[in-house]
């Protein structure tokens, strides 16, 4: 008898929850098996914690707000594969977010935000699409995705693009000003489009993916595999800088492709105690800044192409710079003073200045080949 | 009195090794000076002066010269005080007539600023580190220019050179030119160079039946016109193209890197170009990353090319079938991330076996891709 009610216990236990495991937005699934939503955001607060919501291919003009563990993944259907989150026309452009780490007010497409119960917000193969946010710069800054304090997750095979707004645009925007610690992934996404261009709005106006958190820091960030090109200004970075506020993050910036940034950017910016930016290839930004690091930061194995200033160090302390390959560049290293760390194993073909504002020792260990003045002492690369 | 023999042997054999590393080592520019070093004024002078095989070094300086390189050889750029640059270029008083015809017939005459040509013993031409500028080289009439030339029955290295600025010509600036019409087979391997501002940049092409085995590897080349990178023969072709870091062909004639021949194209990452890779005949493309490109890989024709494992984000058609090319080759493992078409012009049976996201339309037989 006893066997006879385990038996049953099972069967209900297993079979009850997979008819409900299905979640769809979009009317491209159908079936007993699927729970149906017509909006994202119903999807988002109708499904129960922890679950997938396959989204259609499809445009869906509306503001999404996550506020508990889920994966959003497009899905295919017939010969179409995109589901697109565009701005919604007839909806509100009112700011819903104000950055802790920044302090600036954000539209954000996509919101994560007061997660409970706590657990990872995931987003798959997805697109958001800023085009027709035209508030501009003095009433927000625009987002794609934004994730804010203690929220967590993983954005992989994205496209975020087109986040303009007169200059301030973001395309992934993940922040933490929470004493916990939180961990974001952003992998593998296509990001294209932000910000206009324009010089007075690069910096933290606008870019690719950025990921900030206060001191100390409790923010790991990694972003890896992204392809990045026209974003307005920093296209990855372990935390924006040119600002008083203290922006920290830990984590890794590798494997990236970040190509034709407008001129004055810098395609990756680590202000950080312990990042590493690895692997990276960044290529034609002929005026602007290829990988600029502050303390504690490491460049390594980069391949950076026809960029104006290709390495920035930022420091009086050690900041590591090794195995990177430079060609085509007005400045290979610069400094912003002396650097301690290690500087060994670069190669440096083509270059005007091999290494600018430099006033330490000759440095050794790395190969130069075609460098005009292989160091230069005056300040500022010229 | 047999040991006094062999000690007076062993002096003579010392005698014949010390006294030519005296005078192995050859120089341009008076940067390095002292009894151990034969000093050249011209790079032309040294490259005829010194016995073959001999390693050339080049200080740093300007060097407005045409060079003709005939016999085996390394020219090697080195550091002196601050500077490290080493440039050939124009010679304002020389002569712009063409110095070498190409034997596949294609607006045939060349100016070359470097021409390595009949080099006589057979053996090896070597660049390392060198810098060739084509800024005011305009020859005229329908004579093409190229910064290095590689002539038929020539092999050798080129490494951590500098090309640039190979604009003007009849049918186009080239920064590296090589080609074989002969019956030996050449070996060239162009690696770690930095190429930008020209019309062609790496071009590699054979004249059937002579052969040629090719390595394209590490290079870095952006804002060139045409083909960045083109290695092409109806036969007799093999070799790589891998690591390369092609970017910023702003005119969009054809494909970043176009291959025709037994060729691995591996490992490059090809960007802000209108079209990324074209693989002709029995090339295999794998595990490329393309970014921002109109077309991302594009079939030219009809043969078996393996398509594996690339990365294609941003592009209106991440893998394209010319014309409605058809490929028996195997398309799998290859990631598409935000595509209009995934695969286009393509009227075969399903593609499977890749992961496709945020791609608007994944297969379409309209022809072209728009």
């Amino acid at each position: 008898m006893s066997r006879y009610f385990g038996w049953l216990f099972t069967i209900v236990a297993v079979s009850a929850p997979l008819q409900a495991l299905n979640y769809e937005v979009g009317g491209c699934k159908t079936g007993s098996s699927y729970v149906n939503f017509t909006t994202i955001s119903a999807g988002v607060t109708g499904v129960p914690a922890g679950a997938t919501i396959q989204i259609c291919p499809g445009v869906y003009p509306e503001q999404v707000t996550i506020t508990q563990p889920l994966t959003l993944k497009g899905i295919a259907s017939g010969n179409a594969n995109r589901a697109v989150i565009t701005i919604n026309p007839n909806g509100n452009l009112a700011p819903n977010v104000t950055s802790v780490t920044f302090g600036l007010p954000f539209y954000a497409q996509v919101l994560v935000q007061n997660v409970n119960p706590a657990g990872p917000v995931n987003i798959i193969g997805i697109t958001v699409d800023g085009s027709g946010d035209n508030a501009g710069c003095s009433a927000e800054t625009l987002a794609g995705i934004f994730y804010a304090s203690s929220t967590s997750g993983t954005v992989n095979e994205v496209t975020a693009r087109n986040q303009v707004n007169g200059g301030c645009g973001w395309g992934i925007w993940v922040e933490n000003g929470a004493a916990s610690g939180e961990t974001i992934t952003i992998e593998n996404s296509s990001v294209h489009n932000q910000g206009n261009g324009s010089f007075g709005n690069i910096g933290f106006g606008s870019g690719g993916i950025s990921a900030s958190s206060l001191s100390p820091p409790t923010l790991a960030a990694t972003i890896r595999g992204n392809f990045f090109s026209n974003t307005g200004g920093d296209a990855g970075l372990g935390g924006p800088g040119g600002d008083a506020i203290l922006s920290e993050t830990n984590g890794e910036v590798s494997e990236n492709v970040i190509t034709s940034n407008p001129q004055f950017a810098t395609s990756i910016f680590a202000y950080c105690p312990s990042v590493v930016v690895s692997g990276n290839t960044v290529a034609n930004n002929s005026s602007g800044f290829g990988i600029e690091i502050y303390p504690g930061c490491t460049a390594e194995s980069n391949k950076l192409s026809n960029v104006g200033y290709a390495i920035v160090a930022h420091s009086y302390a050690a900041t590591t710079i090794k195995s990177n390959t430079i060609k085509n560049t007005l400045c290979g290293i610069s400094f912003g003073g002396e650097s301690n760390g290690p500087i060994s194993g670069n190669t440096l073909n083509d270059a005007f200045y091999g290494y600018a504002n430099w006033g330490g020792p000759p440095i050794g260990g790395n190969s130069l080949y075609n460098v005009d003045n292989v160091q230069f002492t005056t300040d500022y690369c010229p | 009195m047999s040991r006094n023999l062999a000690w007076f042997f062993s002096a003579v054999v010392m005698l014949a090794v010390s006294a030519p590393l005296q005078a192995l080592n050859y120089e341009v520019g008076g940067c390095k000076t002292g009894s151990s070093y034969v000093n050249f004024t011209t790079i032309s002078a040294a490259v005829t002066g010194v016995p073959a095989g001999a390693t050339i070094q080049i200080c740093p300086g300007v060097y407005p010269e045409q060079v003709t390189i005939t016999q085996p050889l390394t020219l090697k750029g080195i550091a002196s005080g601050n500077a490290n640059r080493a440039v050939i270029t124009f010679n304002p008083n020389g002569n712009l007539a063409p110095n070498v015809t190409s034997v596949l017939g294609l607006g045939s005459a060349f100016y070359a600023q470097v021409l390595v040509q009949n080099v006589n013993p057979a053996g090896s031409v070597n660049f390392v580190g060198i810098t060739v500028d084509g800024s005011g080289i305009n020859p005229g009439g329908s004579t093409n220019l190229a910064g290095i030339f590689y002539a038929s029955g020539t092999s050798g290295t080129i490494n951590e050179v500098t090309a640039r600025n190979q604009t003007a010509g009849y049918f186009g600036g080239f920064g590296i030119w090589v080609e074989n019409g002969s019956s030996t087979n050449d070996t060239l391997t162009i690696e770690n160079n930095s190429l930008h501002n020209q019309v062609g940049g790496i071009w590699a092409q054979v004249q059937p039946p002579s052969t040629l085995t090719t390595t394209v590897n590490g290079n870095f080349l952006s804002n060139i016109g045409g083909n960045e990178i083109l290695i092409a023969a109806n036969s007799g072709i093999s070799g790589g193209i891998s690591g390369n870091v092609v970017t910023s062909s702003p005119y969009g004639s054809g494909p970043a890197i176009f291959t025709q021949g037994a060729l691995v194209v591996s490992g490059n990452t090809v960007a802000d170009v209108s079209e990324g890779i074209g693989p002709f005949f029995a090339t295999s493309v794998k595990s490329n990353k393309l970014s921002n490109v109109g077309t991302g890989i594009q079939f030219q024709c009809c043969e078996a090319v393996p398509l594996a494992s690339n990365t294609i984000m941003n592009t209106v058609c991440a893998i394209d079938f010319y014309g409605g090319a058809s490929s028996s080759g195997p398309i799998s493992g290859n990631v598409i991330n935000d595509a209009q078409y995934g695969f286009a012009e393509w009227s075969g049976p399903t593609i499977t076996g890749n992961s496709l996201y945020n791609v608007d339309t994944i297969q379409t037989t309209s022809s072209p891709c728009p």
